[in-house]
């Protein structure tokens, strides 16, 4: 059983990553029109649990995305420089949106996992009932 | 029947043997008991983390898959417990049960 509880672990991990994935993307789409906004990215890594005993995802670093920001002509603008140039923020909304699609793919594969190691150990224990 | 002195030594072994073996018995007893009341604390430990995750997802401050780990850990322990005090029941019943 111990094995199966470090899968569900695991698993769980796995799902606190990606909502916290999700959670950044949010901000993201949130702020893609904002002046000057620098889209976000999270970077995972692993890590062995002691306590439990299994091997877990967390999320290491935010980093900035450095990429050229969006910029339009729009001299009317408020935050126009001298040459009627606004500078928008770089983020893609199309990006985030497939980067949200994959996130959600990735929470549903742990969630089977979790489901299936539940299972598991029910059924196991179903050999003892009468 | 006529015991030889020399016998008595050997029957005297075979009894001690005998008292030995229920001492270890009692030993087996205690040391099940003791795992058992071990199981049932972690048990307890679990089934207090559930509801403490429940109270916090139901005052809106916890998370719900918080929640749902914690819940499903609840109902993983508290099926092995109940599964397990099923087995040890039905075998003191049968025990009751043998013809004496």
């Amino acid at each position: 059983m111990f094995d199966l509880k470090s899968a569900m672990k695991s698993a769980a991990s796995g799902m606190n990553v990606q909502s916290f994935r999700l959670r950044i993307l949010g901000e993201n789409i949130a702020n893609a029109d904002t002046s000057g906004y620098q889209r976000k990215t999270v970077m995972f890594r692993n890590d062995f649990d002691r306590a439990q005993g299994a091997t877990v995802v967390r999320t290491d670093s935010v980093v900035l995305d450095r990429s050229a920001p969006r910029q339009i002509l729009d001299p009317g603008h408020p935050l126009a420089d001298d040459k009627g140039v606004v500078t928008l923020s770089n983020v893609n909304p199309l990006v985030e949106i497939a980067d949200a699609r994959e996130a959600q793919r990735s929470y549903q594969t742990n969630l089977s996992i979790f489901d299936q190691a539940r299972r598991m150990h029910s059924q196991t224990l179903g050999l003892l009932r009468r | 029947m006529k015991i030889e002195s020399v016998v008595a030594p050997a029957f005297y072994d075979q009894a001690k043997k005998a008292l030995d073996t229920q001492a270890g018995a009692e030993d087996a007893g205690a040391n099940f008991s003791k795992a058992l009341e071990a199981a049932l604390q972690e048990m307890h430990r679990t089934v207090q983390a559930g509801e403490a995750a429940s109270t916090a997802a139901l005052s809106g401050t916890g998370d719900t898959q918080a929640l749902v780990e914690a819940l499903t850990a609840t109902e993983m322990a508290l099926e092995t417990a109940v599964v397990v005090r099923d087995r040890v029941v039905e075998a003191y019943q049968e025990v009751l049960r043998m013809p004496v």
